[in-house]
């Protein structure tokens, strides 16, 4: 039994939309300071597992338990839904998530996007919500924009914005959808720097990511998803470096 | 200047009413259009029906018929109510329709359905993703409405809800028809006692532009403050 409580744990998920079930039971264990890399093709159902582990998407079946507290579910007639709302509002302010189109609230700047949450959600004084902001803006190179509106931002700023955003919560997990798919390619660079810092320092992330250099680099587990199941799963040397299935090889060889 | 004959203090008098019958009905409409919206994006089945209903109705009916079926109604039915205490409970109630209240409820009844309306669209217009990062970051539902959800949507809403405004300001002149003494009703006495009808409509007409004019300055500031982060400042 470890000191501390796992911070996050889901076990056998599943999810339908309609006809087809896109997740057919897949499990994950993050313990601290793990980064946890999700690969697969598109409709491998990598980004509505990332999405049920804090419940922007409802699951049919499965287990979620953050830093050891299980989420309770009932049955309704509009399907599984949690109990009772309030703990998915105190579980989902222990993870953060970064979008892979930003997100940022648009009528806010950046600073307000930063503060917002801490203020509101966690109840943090705002003095010490600003004094958080300013240092996360420096370290992800962004004090000169404290005040710009995310509309005036590029894509790589915005999205490193959106990571200052999600480090002012002190979460317990980050949850990252793949955070550089919609940034031109000269951009994607900023990004991975600020996410192998988090990386380094011990945070401990689930990354949704088509960036199979920074899985490799980071990783302390990969896992590729194909239609809902765990293809392969385990160290990036492993699952990257010696692929056993002939999918993932092929999923994994350059494409010209 | 104008000689108005001794009907100026009543004419401000009726101008006061008027103005104060249409901000209250804007405030009752704007809470019943935000209530009819959320209804008719919930999941519950009864409360979209009640919605659809509710503007199927209103905007169908002509203003005048509404505004007499509720006052006269709904004071038949105050009526029925108090004497059926009376008689069956020995309760003995009186209450006097209020023309003023009546008249804030009945515009702001019928007006809450077009507000329903834009409210409904602008909500629709919100960015979703907006939506799911106040839920990631652990805001309740209440907290995603206050600090995202409605500042967001204002922008989208506020053309039409200026729009309506303006509607709404001139069918208050309809309130005369149950006994209300606004300024038109002020206005159309004292032209039929006088014989003079420009002496008292035309003052009348330019109090409703000048309403009319500082309600859109407002907006527009209002849209202002709403457009700033989207391309507005």
């Amino acid at each position: 039994m470890a000191a501390t409580p796992t911070p996050l744990e889901v076990r056998n998920i599943k999810k339908r939309f309609g006809d087809t079930e896109v997740l057919k039971g897949l499990s994950l264990q993050a313990q601290k300071g793990d980064v946890i890399t999700l690969i697969g093709a598109s409709g491998s159902g990598k980004s509505t597992f990332l999405r049920c582990m804090n419940l922007l998407e409802q699951p049919d079946d499965g287990d979620l338990i953050v830093h050891g507290e299980p989420i309770r579910f009932k049955t309704t007639r509009h399907g599984r839904e949690p109990e009772d709302w309030k703990q998915v509002v105190q579980m989902r302010a222990k993870l953060s998530m970064v979008f892979q189109s930003f997100n940022l609230w648009a009528h806010m700047t950046l600073l307000e996007n930063i503060i917002e949450a801490p203020i509101h959600v966690l109840k943090k004084p705002k003095k010490e919500a600003l004094e958080h902001a300013h240092a996360l803006l420096d370290r992800v190179g962004l004090t000169a924009r404290a005040n710009a509106y995310p509309a005036q931002m590029s894509g790589g700023q915005q999205q490193r914005g959106a990571i200052a955003r999600a480090l002012a919560m002190d979460p317990e997990v980050m949850l990252f959808d793949e955070p550089t798919s919609a940034l031109d390619p000269e951009l994607v660079g900023d990004v991975l720097k600020v996410m192998h810092g988090l990386a380094e320092e011990g945070r401990t992330m689930v990354v949704v990511t088509h960036e199979m250099g920074f899985a490799r680099d980071v990783s302390s587990q990969v896992i590729y998803l194909h239609q809902g199941l765990v293809e392969e799963a385990g160290p990036p040397e492993q699952v990257l470096g010696n692929p056993q299935s002939s999918r993932l090889q092929q999923f994994l060889a350059p494409k010209y | 200047m104008i000689d108005l004959q001794g009907y100026g203090p009543r004419l401000i008098e009726g101008a006061g009413v008027t103005v104060q019958l249409a901000v209250l009905s804007l405030i009752l409409a704007i809470i019943l259009g935000l209530l009819t919206a959320s209804a008719k994006m919930s999941r519950n089945w009864l409360l979209r029906r009640t919605a659809t209903v509710y503007t199927t109705l209103i905007r169908g009916v002509p203003d005048l018929v509404l505004m007499m079926l509720l006052f006269f109604g709904g004071q038949i039915g105050v009526n029925a109510i108090s004497d059926m205490l009376y008689y069956n409970y020995d309760i003995d109630i009186y209450i006097n329709f209020n023309a003023f209240a009546a008249g804030v409820l009945t515009i702001g009844f019928i007006f809450g359905a077009y507000m329903g309306e834009t409210f409904r669209g602008a909500f629709m217009a919100v960015d979703n993703g907006q939506i799911e990062a106040g839920k990631a970051y652990g805001m309740s539902n209440g907290l995603v409405f206050r600090r995202i959800r409605f500042p967001q949507m204002m922008r989208h809403a506020l053309p039409g809800l200026s729009n309506n405004w303006m509607v709404l300001l001139k069918t208050t002149a309809l309130v005369s028809v149950i006994g209300l003494t606004d300024m038109v009703r002020v206005a159309a006495e004292a032209s039929r006692a006088t014989h003079e009808p420009f002496t008292f409509l035309l003052p009348v007409a330019v109090v409703y532009l000048l309403i009319a004019s500082v309600s859109e300055w407002i907006f527009a500031r209002l849209q202002k403050h709403y457009d700033i982060g989207f391309g507005g400042q």
